[in-house]
């Protein structure tokens, strides 16, 4: 079975932020969240690299891990998905995150936290497929449209691959072929390690 | 007579007997709410929700020819 997965290519981004745009109003995600963002290093200096970061759905996922209510729930295609009934937005998954995906709306003062939402792959969540309550929570579902992400879909570069993991390696292997290894496929080893024990 | 249960006389409602009452109410509101939150909560089986939901179609092969240039 198919296993999916992102990949950025680094050495392609050129940090137009279509991605986060796309994703933000695909699914109505709304304002202060952002499920995807491009991060830049060594911004303006020779050399700079961009990365666009999301969920990147791990094969062990820390924030399943620590959840205390047990929200999170993994696909048989490998997407990390949680559940916005459970949630009760303790914030744990945020810190167990090694790329920052879990995001928490601000319900109210004094710091209090609403449920926890993040990028589900465009595959929305617990509720029925194409279902109101879907959308409202999870966003749009791609995924059973027979899509992919719209993030992947819509990037200009073809920086930011989704869809089969295998699949997506050998493009981004042909292009390594081609022009040298460059920054690699940032974040593989710390998402989908193949030491990992499920 | 004390003063308190002339103004009771006077509503017709006593202290005790309007939180009786209260309580009585509320548990009655949950016991209505309950089953509504169990059916939210179960949208999709544990199993549907589990199942792959990603497949080759044309569109998602267009995808990976593209990807290729």
């Amino acid at each position: 079975m198919a296993r999916v997965k992102f990949l950025c290519d680094a050495d392609r981004c050129i940090e137009c932020n279509a991605c986060v745009t796309a994703c933000k109003n695909e699914h109505e995600v709304p304002w202060g969240i952002n499920r995807r963002r491009v991060v830049t290093i060594n911004d303006g200096k020779p050399g700079e690299r961009s990365v666009s970061m999301a969920c990147m759905h791990c094969t062990d996922a820390p924030c399943a891990a620590v959840c205390p209510v047990s929200c999170f729930y993994t696909t048989a295609d490998a997407v990390v998905l949680h559940s916005k009934d459970l949630c009760i937005g303790c914030g744990y998954c945020f810190y167990a995150c090694p790329f920052g995906a879990p995001q928490y709306p601000k319900v109210g003062n004094f710091g209090s936290r609403g449920k926890m939402d993040k990028c589900t792959y465009c595959a929305g969540g617990p509720e029925d497929d194409f279902s109101t309550a879907e959308f409202e929570k999870y966003g749009r579902n791609r995924l059973a449209e027979g899509k992919l992400p719209l993030c992947a879909e819509m990037c200009s570069t073809k920086s930011l691959l989704a869809g089969d993991g295998d699949i997506i390696a050998s493009i981004y292997k042909e292009r390594v072929m081609k022009r040298g290894y460059g920054s690699g496929a940032w974040g593989w080893k710390t998402a989908y390690r193949e030491t990992v024990a499920v | 007579m004390a003063k308190s249960d002339e103004k009771n006389a006077e509503t017709g409602v006593d202290r005790r007997s309007f939180f009786r009452a209260g309580g009585g109410a509320a548990v009655v509101a949950a016991a209505a709410i309950v089953p509504g939150a169990d059916v939210a909560l179960a949208a999709e089986s544990a199993s549907d929700r589990a199942k792959p939901r990603y497949r080759e179609s044309e569109h998602v092969k267009t995808f990976y020819r593209v990807n290729r240039y």
